[in-house]
């Protein structure tokens, strides 16, 4: 069995990567870094789907935060999808973390904050 | 993914009535020395085909020690399991395929340790096989048999009488196993080479999984037993799933020869596939059941596939044309209830309605192929029902397979293949001690082995994620910790008292203090999520212990 996987689709605006399974040190890194490599420089950012996660510990929060990081700097946003009820909220509150990044319910959600003129960013 | 192997920190000790022997003395009379040796140097043995080969040795074996039995299993290094090879006096050994695991049991000891050893009185020691106490072997002695460090597999013998097996004795089993052991070693490179041209044997065999799963509170075992003559699409799978669930597949490709063979393994892959999508078992068999549509070929099976939730101790399952389970429990074993569904290609979008019940602790579930229970002149149902007999007895996955085989298969062979796989939800022990490697791979098998052991001691949803998540996050410490360039391992213990629970890691690296703020995030999900976290630091390593009271929520 796969530990997790990450499903990329490209939007209009946006490149979606929906990572289904458990994340922990043996797979963030790669996962972080295939999103980061496949999003198109003329992206406005990256959707990132944490509904079908199962499991997430410190060290995907860490690459969480490095691909903040890393879009930034190539002036995109990163929302995340992180629907109530989902683990990852768990792993959220236990490690004092209030927000990542921005963070809707739906993918449908996260599409129309990229949408959004980054002024009107939270 | 393989699972990592984790093993308890206790040291293996032998079985009760086991004694080991130290190496045996020259044996006395010189001129026997020079018989015996002679027996087993003989240079027409190096001509024999490794069939032959092992038949003559066994010969040589029985007339120069006297003895009633003698058998020879071979290691099977893919499954970590001996497989009955060759035998005199106890045949049943190798016609039934008897595998045997290695570190417990008379062989499986002799193998695990590689130490000879000597069973006075077989009623009174650890004997796994159920066909040595079924013979009334009274003693055995076996050793193992190992070439250039490599264990090839382990030579026994045994007595119908009670028998004090002797250095002699020894003596003569260890020069046996000195000709036999290289002899067979060449021989198996050999019949490889040569079985090559058996093309569809090597296509059946390849297109069954060669090593089952090993999830926490699961046993499995599994035979595939072919025709005389022809082989046939029978096939068998043990998949594991997310959320601690694991499936189980039993299928039958209607048709013989290599092509039956052919789309047993396209059919095996495709019920995979859909399975690991998380389908439950009635879609899962319906989606094959539309790729067995698709191939516009004449082309139909049969199949049953389980699901086992291993935290929930409940089953579902679903068949396509296919005999009912078997479920094997101490109170009612009995053929399941199921819904008669078509073959799997047989009518356009069949549908497969799914079942559900409880799978008690210690309880079974048993699929097989009509081949096991199907006799010419014999209704089935008289074949199911002395299946369900002869499961009746069996506590272990591995003896539910060995009793079925050794009641239900005829002595002059079947005449169709058969495929048996048994799951058994087993126990999870109430302490975890377990020695891990250091790999971040371990994590996951570490978080599903540790739900199981939560849910069993009554955790809540809730308390089993937040232990989960402080215990896996202390375990990746200590793999981070562990940077020493031998093969680092680290430990793990749980225990759970009066709805508490405390987990101790502990690795033999030096502390890291955390690196930038992120990093420290993982002690502080410790503290979060448990009641108390103590952390000893050590010039030899840190521990890590960490208590919770269950919250039940």
């Amino acid at each position: 069995m796969t530990l997790g996987d990450v499903q990329i689709t490209v939007a209009p605006n946006a490149l979606v990567a929906r990572v289904t399974g458990e994340v922990d040190m043996s797979n963030a890194e790669e996962m972080g870094a295939s999103v980061i490599g496949a999003t198109p420089n003329e992206s406005q950012g990256v959707v990132l789907d944490l509904s079908g996660v199962e499991y997430l510990d410190s060290a995907g929060i860490y690459v969480i935060f490095g691909m903040r990081a890393s879009l930034q700097a190539r002036g995109q946003r990163l929302v995340l999808v992180i629907p109530p009820g989902s683990p990852v909220h768990d792993t959220l509150r236990l490690s004092g973390v209030q927000r990542p990044g921005e963070i809707a319910e739906t993918v449908q959600d996260a599409l129309r904050a990229i949408d959004r003129p980054a002024a009107a960013q939270a | 993914m393989a699972e990592p192997p984790s093993e308890h920190v206790r040291q293996p000790r032998l079985g009760v009535g086991q004694i080991a022997l130290g190496p045996a003395a020259p044996i006395a009379e010189p001129s026997d020395q020079v018989r015996t040796s002679y027996r087993f140097s003989d240079p027409a043995l190096s001509e024999l085909p490794l069939e032959q080969l092992l038949d003559e040795l066994l010969v040589r074996v029985q007339e120069a020690l006297d003895v009633d039995t003698v058998a020879i299993l071979l290691y099977d290094e893919q499954a970590n399991e001996l497989v009955a090879r060759a035998a005199k006096g106890i045949e049943e050994e190798v016609e039934q395929g008897v595998r045997l695991p290695i570190g417990q049991g008379f062989a499986g000891r002799i193998a695990g340790e590689r130490v000879a050893i000597f069973i006075a009185d077989v009623d009174h020691a650890d004997i796994l096989n159920p066909i040595l106490r079924e013979k009334g072997i009274r003693s055995l002695l076996g050793i193992p048999l190992i070439v250039e460090g490599a264990l090839i597999g382990v030579l026994h013998v045994g007595s119908l009488t009670p028998r004090t097996f002797g250095q002699n004795d020894l003596a003569v089993l260890q020069l046996a196993a000195a000709r036999a052991a290289p002899a067979i070693e060449r021989a198996q490179l050999l019949a490889e080479l040569e079985h090559e041209h058996d093309v569809s044997t090597i296509l059946q065999r390849s297109l069954l999984p060669k090593r089952l799963i090993d999830v926490a509170g699961v046993g499995v075992a599994a035979r595939y037993l072919p025709a005389r003559e022809e082989v046939g699409g029978d096939w068998y799978d043990v998949i594991e799933l997310p959320r601690g669930k694991v499936g189980v597949v039993i299928g039958d490709v209607v048709g013989h020869g290599i092509a039956a063979a052919a789309l047993m393994g396209r059919l095996r892959t495709a019920l995979h596939s859909y399975a690991i999508e998380s389908h439950g078992p009635g879609r899962t068999l319906e989606l094959v059941d539309r790729f067995v549509q698709s191939l516009n070929e004449p082309a139909m099976a049969t199949a049953a596939y389980a699901v086992f939730d291993t935290y929930a101790s409940t089953i579902c399952y679903a068949t396509a044309g296919h005999l009912p389970p078997i479920v094997v429990s101490d109170s009612n074993t009995r053929m399941l209830d199921v819904t008669p569904a078509p073959p799997l290609g047989a009518f356009p979008y069949g549908r497969c309605p799914q079942h559900e019940l409880e799978l008690a602790s210690g309880e079974m579930l048993f699929l097989y192929t009509d081949g096991l229970v199907e006799r010419r002149g014999v209704p089935l149902n008289v074949g199911i029902d002395a299946l369900v007999e002869a499961v009746r007895d069996a506590r272990t996955p591995e003896q539910a397979c060995t009793l079925a085989v050794s009641s239900l298969v005829p002595p002059d062979g079947l005449r169709d293949d058969v495929a048996i796989v048994a799951l058994q939800n087993t126990a999870v022990p109430a302490e975890l001690h377990l020695r891990l490697p250091a790999d971040p791979k371990t994590l996951a098998h570490v978080r599903r082995m540790l739900r199981r052991w939560l849910v069993e001691r009554g955790a809540s949803e809730g308390d089993v994620a937040e232990v989960t998540i402080a215990v896996s996050e202390a375990c990746a410490n200590a793999i981070e910790h562990a940077y020493s360039p031998s093969p680092a391992s680290f430990e793990l213990e749980a225990v759970g008292n009066n709805g508490e629970v405390t987990v101790a890691v502990r690795d033999r690296g030096r502390w890291r203090p955390p690196r930038g703020t992120n990093r420290g995030r993982g002690l502080s999900i410790m503290v979060a999520a448990m009641d108390d976290v103590q952390i000893d630091r050590t010039e030899t390593g840190t521990e890590v212990v960490m208590r919770r009271r269950l919250r039940h929520r």
